[in-house]
């Protein structure tokens, strides 16, 4: 009896996860489908020069960026928006970053007003201006070390714009990426955009000089082919989705555009998760939910910002960890919205829907190993059952990734190379074994260092660098 | 081979439904993966070839331009050359791609050049009938071909349609309706703003800044009359006429502007203080001065920064309060305010009282 509903649960489990990524993939579908006929003959150039258009700070905290961070401002400062400044906060970085900054750009200390809207921690060098009208965009921050959260909470204290992009300093962002971001928040009439977010694609093995991205390739490397394949499955068939019904729980840590004054009113990043880019968008949401305002979160699905993936397993792992951590703690600081109707989508879909399929998915998947494993040593298993349901859900998964692949060459079409799409078709059937192992590994080694390993925080990432061949150590 | 089959086929047989349920499910997802991966095969390669024949088509319909061109004859009348090129592109033109190809071409070359050329090229779009196509697509059921329709006649200036396309300035469909905004702009400039008198539906901001951005290209800056618009129920373009307003300087609207500070929108109350204080309304201060306590703080905020460019000496004592304001945007304005003040006094060298919790007051004076 109990064996049975052992049995029961854990194929309701696999069936409601099946259906609910395909009922995610046919609203991603009709939801691209119809963005990419909205946007076919928008002309973002006549936003791109106005005057007139909102401006916006682009955010970048960096922590010992040394080797880079002369090419990644530049290529920061290369955007083709008209209104906008780049706020480089120097998070207590304990190399020459500042220094390299000061000499590259002309930069001299001014006394600047600073609103002290949200808590952070104090100044260390001060804030530096360029004195060369070249660079007259750019701001710098030096201050104590406090984490990327505090940073970018000084980055929204500095800004005197009525937008926020907070991207990751080594991000590469594409030179139309601001207007076409800030566009939702100008075309929305009928309720309050208040952050937008947009696909982040991998570009290890791409070819950047610049600044620009000039060639696509797609890496040898399984892990990160693998990694490329997960992000086009969670960008194109799920976010999309969520976007649809509104219930979009996070905008990527790496590039994210913010209404300033919401980002404020709900105090800024919190710095005590290591996973504020989620914490930041529930909270925002939750605040407006109870203020009874009604607001979007916007999503888009060009590919707008490029960043380089890990390439071995320890950071692999390290990095899934992190967000492992940072859904839990999410998830429970604001557990009340859970299961509550009066957060409407948010309560009653979002919600549940990371608690059950991302928070609590890589556990029930082990716990399913053990059990498998205890009918294994008690010679109990039904050998055509579950060779049947595994090879269905290695099918499923594989054909999953496909449709992925093919979605992404009807609408961006960019592994455009001959030969690629078959290497792609390859990852979808490997990818099952060269990454997902792994990812659970890490999900379950997250809930462990949550509960059991408190002193954990951010993990170091080994970066290649995507502009060059020096190779720069930052946070993940 | 034949008896690994068989005993397939009789182990299937024998077994539970479950199990015979579970491999026909693997079977078909089977076969549905091996169509998919053959589907993302030719799609590859569709979309190469596509590339390809673009490329080719491109270049053909450029060499047939040039052609077309240079083959007419003095009497303005069509050539033979000329008709058999018209006839060509006609027959191309029913083609959904070659359609898009022969227009971006012709938009293409004549974006490039102006005059009698300019002019042919607009001949050929009436003489191949793709403008009647075109303008016929005005009433299709589908919001998006509607609405590459109006792109393409903005395009190519087709002012005859107007009547046609200013029925549907109301659309559903946001796209549609801004695809009219720009049509209307582009082609009648000033005059096509009267839209705004009939728009029922949000000009969002998107629009507004679109809409700006064409106006101020026109080398005729003869703006309307803003009051209607300025007074309209759709607030959407009220928002719309303060930005002319504030653009164009338009100081004859400034009655109807200092009316909007009792807008029931807040954000038309502010909107309508940075308009009146770009304008230097000075009425608009005492306005504001003596209603100070029922104002939002964000009007208030408004209202301090309007200060900063329109301030009197007299208005230091109504000012100095508010350098201890509890709002960092009031505290700097009032401190930017009564410094300016301090600074035109003759040998006035006063200390100004600050409360020490609030360095930036200390700041301000080294920043400055």
């Amino acid at each position: 009896m109990i064996i049975d509903l052992i049995q029961y649960f854990f194929f309701g489990f696999a069936f409601t996860a099946i259906v609910s990524y395909i009922l995610l993939a046919i609203i991603s579908a009709f939801e691209t489908v119809d963005y990419m006929k909205k946007n076919s003959f928008v002309n973002y150039k006549e936003i791109l020069s106005s005057s007139i258009s909102p401006s916006v700070s682009i955010i970048a905290p960096a922590y010992n960026e040394t080797l880079n961070i002369v090419e990644n401002v530049r290529s920061l400062l290369s955007n083709h928006y008209v209104n906008y400044d780049v706020i480089i906060v120097n998070d207590g970085s304990k190399d020459d970053s500042l220094e390299k900054l000061i000499k590259a750009y002309d930069l001299v200390k001014v006394e600047y007003l600073i609103n002290d809207q949200i808590q952070t921690k104090p100044l260390r060098a001060g804030v530096f201006k360029s004195t060369n009208p070249a660079f007259e965009k750019l701001v710098v921050v030096d201050k104590e070390n406090g984490g990327k959260a505090d940073a970018l909470n000084m980055g929204l204290n500095i800004s005197s714009n009525k937008y926020v992009a907070c991207i990751d300093v080594d991000c590469l962002l594409l030179e139309d990426a601001l207007q076409k971001m800030v566009k939702p928040f100008l075309e929305n009439t009928d309720s309050k955009v208040i952050a937008a977010g947009g696909v982040i694609r991998i570009a290890n093995s791409c070819v950047i000089k610049d600044g620009k991205l000039l060639d696509i390739n797609l890496p040898r490397n399984l892990i990160v082919r693998g990694q490329i394949l997960e992000y086009l499955r969670a960008f194109l068939l799920g976010r999309m989705a969520w976007s649809k019904l509104n219930g979009l729980l996070v905008i990527s840590g790496a590039f994210g555009l913010f209404d300033k004054k919401t980002a404020i009113e709900v105090g800024g990043y919190d710095t005590k998760t290591v996973g504020e880019d989620m914490e930041i968008i529930v909270r925002m949401r939750r605040h407006m939910e109870e203020q009874k305002i009604k607001y979007k979160v916007a999503y888009i699905p060009d590919p707008l910002c490029w960043t380089e993936a890990p390439d071995n397993y320890k950071i692999f792992i390290s990095q899934r960890n992190r967000w492992t951590r940072g859904t839990i703690e999410t998830l429970k600081k604001h557990r009340k919205i859970g299961f509550n109707r009066k957060y409407n989508t948010l309560g009653m879909i979002s919600y549940p829907y990371w608690l059950i399929y991302e928070r609590l998915a890589p556990i029930i998947e082990v716990l399913g190993i053990f059990y498998f494993l205890f009918l294994l040593i008690n010679n109990n298993i039904k050998w055509d059952y579950a060779i049947a349901f595994i090879v269905l859900c290695y099918l499923f998964t594989v054909m999953f990734s496909i449709i992925t692949i093919i979605t992404e060459e009807l609408t961006y079409h960019q592994y455009k190379k001959k030969g690629i799409g078959i290497r792609l078709i390859m990852t979808a059937f490997l990818e099952p074994f060269t990454n997902h192992p792994f990812i659970v590994y890490a999900a379950i080694k997250g809930n462990f260092d949550y509960y059991f390993n408190k002193k954990i925080k951010w993990g170091e990432m080994t970066r290649k660098g995507m502009s060059n061949d020096s190779i720069s150590k930052i946070k993940i | 081979m034949v008896n690994l089959y068989q005993n397939i086929v009789d182990y299937l047989k024998n077994a539970p439904e479950v199990i015979q349920f579970l491999w026909a499910l693997i079977t078909t997802l089977i076969l549905i993966i091996c169509s998919l991966i053959l589907y993302l095969k030719h799609s590859r390669s569709r979309l190469r070839i596509k590339e390809r024949i673009q490329k080719v088509y491109q270049k053909k319909y450029e060499s047939d331009l040039i052609e077309y061109l240079y083959a007419g004859n003095e009497d303005n009348e069509i050539s033979v050359e000329q008709q058999q090129i018209v006839n060509y592109f006609k027959k191309c033109s029913t083609n959904r791609l070659k359609r898009k190809l022969i227009i971006t071409t012709l938009l293409k070359l004549r974006n490039e050049i102006s005059g009698e050329t300019a002019d042919a090229i607009q001949k050929l779009y009436y003489q191949t009938e793709m403008m009647n196509s075109a303008a016929a697509k005005l009433k299709h059921k589908k919001w998006n071909v509607v609405a590459r329709a109006i792109n393409e006649l903005t395009q190519f200036e087709i002012k005859e349609v107007h009547d046609q396309i200013i029925q549907l300035i109301n659309h559903p469909k946001r796209e549609v309706r801004k695809e009219i905004q720009m049509y209307l702009v582009k082609l009648f400039h000033f005059e096509g703003l009267d839209f705004l008198n009939i728009l029922t539906t949000p000009l969002s901001e998107w629009d507004q800044i679109q809409l700006l951005e064409i106006l101020q290209k026109f080398d005729d800056q003869e703006i309307p009359d803003i009051t209607n618009w300025l007074n309209s129920s759709n607030d959407s373009v009220a928002f719309f006429a303060l930005k002319l307003a504030k653009i164009y300087n338009q100081f004859e609207a400034k009655d109807a502007i200092i009316s909007l500070l009792y807008h029931p929108e807040k954000e038309m109350r502010i909107e309508a203080i940075g308009v009146l204080s770009h304008m230097g309304a000075i009425e608009a201060v005492a306005i504001l001065k003596n209603n100070f306590d029922q104002l939002s703080l964000d009007e208030q905020i408004a209202f301090f920064k309007m200060m900063e460019n329109m301030h009197e000496a007299h208005d230091e004592e109504f000012i100095i309060p508010f350098m201890n304001h509890v709002n960092f945007d009031i505290r700097v304005s009032a401190m930017k305010i009564v410094k300016a003040i301090e600074i035109k006094k003759p040998n006035a060298f006063k200390i100004i009282p600050s409360e020490k919790k609030y360095p930036e007051n200390t700041a301000l004076i080294k920043a400055s």
